[in-house]
């Protein structure tokens, strides 16, 4: 941690309880250690499981038996209308072997979670910095901005996209007012993609919200006792608020990815469900989708299912085994 | 459906449950049980009789004014018969078939299934509709109204009837008359052929508007492939694989290439992002002249247009004759009842009521494409309220109907593969990805890869 | 009791504002402005259509509705077996449930995670992880196998039910991550004061997790009330429909379309969701400022 941080916190912890009664609240990453926590007592334990409960029970009864019976889907074929007949590997092997619309697929998907992944990031940090510094009529721009998510999957949507991107849409109006010629976007296969990746970036609302609701937790004192030290806007962010902001941080960004991997409306509701124009649009869950449910394949579909979660779950790892070097937690001593 | 397999049917949805409770049933009973996709045991024959009472399911697609007079007819029917409750589920089309499919997983299919062509072989091949056939014999359910290549839609690969078709759906030309005449060119004549279509859209092109196509470009419209090889005599399907040529296709495509690279059509990339309601299409909007489309919407589409103001007016013709004649074909709808039907006879009942009875056609009056009935036609036709486009549009089947279609049987898993693939192709080659034959070829290897194929 | 409540917060632009920052301010709100007016042309866009006669609603990309007309507002609302008042409340029951049991079944986990020692714990948080990976689309068979035999279709328990059991591990992990963020100090000054993890959590952990509730709170609201695939399976009859079974329920493929009463509905069924925004936001974003402990 560097200096900027400890002495902010220092001079935190300095300051006299708001309130009346003992106070050590606010800081963070001091390193006393009471004496009356032990971790791990069998009490403990009970206790534990007795706040976990409901959701033990509810992944036992129905969260890991449709999980498992999925994963023993893909070992067959299962046209959903009569029972699953046993075929081994065939659904892996076919999907790596001989299905040109799955290497399509995932194609088009990593592209759409390259460009659209940190660029959902930077918009939802960024606006909820702005948003962070006390407007006037703060409330009004937060909803407005928070508004697209809440239609973001509507059937609606597909319609509005059109008047937005389509070849007589406000955009291309706009083009114009600039000499350029424009093209309809949606049915071009070059840009198609791309404006789903607005779309997703237009619903950036959600993940501001968590970057908002995170920022609310900085605690005021230490931006004030680091401009005290001398630091101004941007070593401050660096070093007060964006460290404490880190735990949220890494949440948004492996939600925001894992979303990105399974993205299914946009694609489906923009597309009529077809991924097109030629494939161009054909996310991963979409063309899972069109397997299981239109071609009646739901074996193979469960196996590009579970494909889907090896991959989710190496990146997952991965991205908790960088944490400790990155991410700040407040309940670290 | 006899008592044992309705029993086996259960434990094994007792089995699948259980899989899915996990860890915490698996110890229970795990007998393998028959399938719910098995044919019922024996030779037993459900004719459809005995009494009407208590409820069954009725599940139909569809919008707005659709709904309201499908409930209307539920209604009817509920109080014909005393005693009988008809729950409806319905849902947009898409929508539709996903909770049926589902449903089907469970052995829960509607005792009143709706359904068409393109979809009822996925079905049929896995044994979950009742033969209606023994029905007919026995009287529950009459058809003797209904003129018999429509009644034929409604079979199976197999040749049993499966679905009494209620409405008949066909595709037309919808032509906008005022920019026809705009562009000082002829209505099409009667009995034209799709050379006289493309050299009427190409000499037309000329002579339109800034920003208007003479036609759709509609290669990848599965229907209209469909009757430009019903024209051209060509049998679509034979064996469960495609029936026509490479060369046939190739031909095909290689005719709407001309007119699109003359710039007689809108553009691929304006196709792909054409709004799938028909009353959003670019005929509906005066973008483009003519396009195929179902022959009812033209009602809807006027409407639209008139909405935009400029006056124009469309009307609609049968789609292009062949060599082998007129290239209409019907598309029909109607109600199946599945195998899982704990009351088959109030089911077959409904479908008898729907089929025959003077006042629920009249209140329907062909929401869901043309209907079928001779009796009921004549009397809409006669209906001196009906408006001019609608009367037009009944004309127009009766036409088609009269003019002896060729009955399409639809392969299991035309629709997910078939029409999937071919819209997908044709953008390959429009798009200019790839050659003519070179999509064809992909298309002939995918499709009869695809159809068929269960699981 | 402990206190922790960081001092309101000071208004950038206060009274004594200086004539250079007014500019700025003006200058900001006017970027603002323009950047929202942007962002949500869409909507603006589609509340204006709902204002035009039915067979206009696309002929213009302006914003203003023309031929002002109220009629998709009464034709919606009446479209279908039963109106739109029957749906809302539908959606509202269902959406409510689930606020409650996400919220407090999600925050009961994301305790004991977040700060209980017990056995197995890092295998159950990546098992919990692990349930957010696997797509939805190849488990709502099995799940639907699951209601069918329990004989919940066409009733809201497969939509509620789950709900209370924290199923949904998005809202877990986001409170454990929100909570690890505040000092254990906290719960060691609570524990000399004699409370147990109960009494901890009650008052400690739960008011300040207030932002974080909310979000939940919020998102579940979101994601309930615009859930299609859900009602579309398990409530099957007409009068448990929710608003999207009836905003989907305006269009057709196959028929007629009302687009018109489609853009009213869908701008009536925001209502809900944008009151319940601004009513959650206070707790969400003045949570800690406000909330001192009791």
């Amino acid at each position: 941690m560097t200096d900027v941080t400890r002495t902010a916190q220092a001079a935190l912890l300095d300051t006299p309880p708001l309130a009346g009664g003992p106070s050590d609240g606010g800081g963070t990453g001091t390193k006393r250690r009471t004496a009356s926590r032990r971790s791990g007592s069998r009490r403990e334990a009970w206790v534990a499981f007795g706040f976990l409960s409901p959701w033990i029970v509810g992944l036992l009864l129905l969260t890991i038996g449709p999980m498992l019976y999925s994963l023993y889907l893909s070992f067959t074929r299962y046209d959903l209308l009569s029972p699953p007949v046993w075929a081994g590997f065939a659904n892996y092997e076919r999907m790596l072997a001989a299905d040109p619309r799955f290497i399509d697929s995932v194609q088009v998907t990593f592209l759409y979670v390259v460009v659209s992944v940190p660029a959902v990031l930077v918009a939802s940090l960024g606006v909820a910095l702005i948003l962070n510094q006390g407007m006037k009529a703060l409330s009004v721009y937060r909803a407005a901005f928070y508004l697209p998510s809440l239609i973001g999957g509507s059937v609606a949507i597909a319609l509005l996209w059109r008047q937005v991107f389509g070849q007589e849409g406000i955009f291309n109006q706009v083009l114009a007012v600039f000499g350029i010629q424009g093209q309809s976007w949606i049915g071009n296969p070059n840009s198609a993609l791309y404006t789903l990746v607005v779309l997703n970036v237009w619903t950036f609302g959600s993940t501001m919200i968590i970057f908002l609701a995170g920022l609310r937790q900085v605690p005021r004192e230490l931006h004030e006792a680091a401009s005290v030290d001398g630091a101004n806007v941007f070593r401050r962010f660096r070093h007060v608020t964006l460290p404490l902001l880190t735990p949220l941080i890494f949440f948004n960004i492996l939600m925001t990815t894992i979303n990105a991997f399974q993205a299914f409306t946009p694609a489906y509701v923009i597309s009529n469900g077809s991924g097109g124009p030629l494939n161009s649009t054909l996310f991963y869950t979409l063309y899972l989708y069109q397997r299981g449910f239109a071609n009646l394949e739901m074996g193979y579909a469960s196996a590009m299912a579970w494909a889907l979660v090896v991959v989710l779950g190496i990146f997952t790892a991965l991205l908790f085994a960088s944490a400790r070097y990155w991410v700040h937690y407040g309940d670290e001593r | 459906m006899t008592i044992q397999s309705s029993a086996t049917r259960r434990r094994h949805r007792t089995v699948a449950a259980t899989a899915a409770l996990g860890a915490l049933l698996a110890v229970s009973a795990c007998a393998g049980g028959t399938s719910v996709g098995e044919a019922p045991s024996g030779d037993e024959v459900v004719d459809g009789q005995g009494e009407v009472t208590g409820s069954a399911r009725l599940a139909w697609w569809g919008a707005g004014q659709r709904n309201e007079v499908t409930n209307a007819v539920a209604d009817m029917f509920e109080e014909e018969h005393e005693g009988v409750t008809i729950e409806r589920e319905f849902a947009d089309f898409g929508a539709y078939f996903q909770r049926l499919n589902v449903q089907g997983t469970s052995g829960n299919l509607p005792c009143l299934t709706q359904m068409q062509g393109r979809q009822l072989n996925d079905y049929t091949s896995r044994n979950l509709f009742l033969p209606l056939d023994p029905m007919i014999e026995s009287g529950a359910i009459d058809v003797s109204d209904i003129p018999e290549e429509v009644l034929d839609t409604g079979r199976g690969t197999d040749g049993n009837l499966y679905v009494v078709p209620y409405g008949a759906a066909y595709d037309a030309l919808v032509v906008n008359e005022t920019l026809v005449e705009q562009a000082g060119s002829e209505m099409l004549p009667e009995g034209y052929t799709w050379e006289d279509l493309q050299s009427w859209a190409m000499e037309m092109q000329p002579n339109l508007p800034e920003g208007v196509s003479a036609l759709s470009l509609s290669g990848g419209r599965p229907n209209f492939l469909i009757s430009y090889m019903a024209a051209k005599g060509e049998t679509l399907f034979k064996d469960g694989k495609l029936g026509f040529s490479e060369e046939a296709l190739a031909e095909y495509w290689t005719m709407w290439e001309e007119m699109r690279k003359a710039g007689a059509t809108a553009t691929p990339a304006q196709m792909s992002e054409q709004p799938e309601q028909p009353e959003q299409s670019y005929v509906s909007r005066g973008v483009t002249v003519a396009d195929t489309a179902p022959g009812n919407s033209i009602i809807n589409s006027q409407a639209t247009l008139d909405g935009l103001g400029n006056g124009q007016t469309l009307t609609s013709l049968p789609l292009p004759s062949g060599e082998a004649g007129p290239g209409n074909v019907l598309f029909t709808s109607g109600f199946a009842i599945p195998v899982n039907c704990d009351n088959v006879p109030t089911a077959a009942a409904f479908i008898d009521f729907w089929a025959n009875n003077d006042e629920a056609a009249a209140v329907f009056a062909s929401s869901n494409g043309a209907v079928t009935n001779s009796r009921h036609l004549e009397a809409q036709l006669e209906n001196p309220e009906l408006p001019e486009l609608r009367k037009h549009d009944l004309e127009l089947y009766q036409q088609i109907a009269e003019s002896e279609p060729p009955t399409v049987v639809y392969p299991p898993g035309y629709q997910a593969t078939f029409e999937e693939s071919y819209t997908r192709a044709y953008e390959r080659v429009s798009f200019g990805e790839v050659s003519i034959e070179q999509a064809v070829s992909d298309f002939f290897t995918e499709v009869n890869a695809g159809l068929g194929a269960t699981g | 009791m402990t206190t922790y409540a960081p001092a309101p917060r000071k208004p950038l632009f206060g009274r004594t504002m200086s004539r250079n920052k007014m500019v700025l301010a003006v200058a900001r709100h006017f970027t603002m402005i323009v950047v929202l007016i942007v962002i949500l042309y869409p909507l603006l866009w589609m509340v204006g259509a709902s204002f035009r006669p039915a067979n206009e609603t696309f002929n213009t990309l302006s914003l203003w509705p023309g031929n002002f007309t109220l009629d998709n507002y009464v034709d919606g609302w009446t479209l279908g077996s039963f109106t739109f008042s029957r749906y809302f409340f539908n959606s509202l029951l269902i959406t409510l449930l689930s606020v409650v049991g996400n919220v407090i079944a999600c925050a009961l986990a994301a305790y004991a995670f977040a700060r209980l020692e017990f056995p197995f714990k890092r295998t159950l948080f990546a098992v919990m992880l692990g349930t957010m990976l696997l797509p939805y689309h190849v488990t709502l068979v099995p799940q639907y196998v699951l209601f069918n035999e329990l004989a919940w279709i066409n009733t809201i328990l497969p939509l509620t039910v789950p709900k209370f059991l924290a199923t949904d591990a998005f809202f877990i992990f986001l409170m454990v991550q929100f909570m690890r963020t505040l000092p254990r100090e906290l719960d060691d000054a609570a524990r000399l004061d004699g409370c147990g993890h109960v009494g901890i959590f009650r008052r400690i952990i739960l008011p300040l997790s207030i932002p974080a509730l909310g979000t939940t709170a919020l998102f579940t609201f979101i994601n309930t009330w615009n859930d299609f695939l859900g009602p579309l399976l398990y409530l099957n009859r007409p009068e448990l429909w929710t608003v999207t079974q009836g905003l989907n329920s305006f269009l057709d493929a196959t028929g007629q379309s009302t687009f018109g009463p489609l853009f009213a509905m869908a701008t009536l069924s925001l209502a809900p969701v944008v009151g319940f925004f601004f009513a959650a936001q206070r707790l969400l974003i003045e949570g800690i400022a406000t909330s001192g402990l009791k």
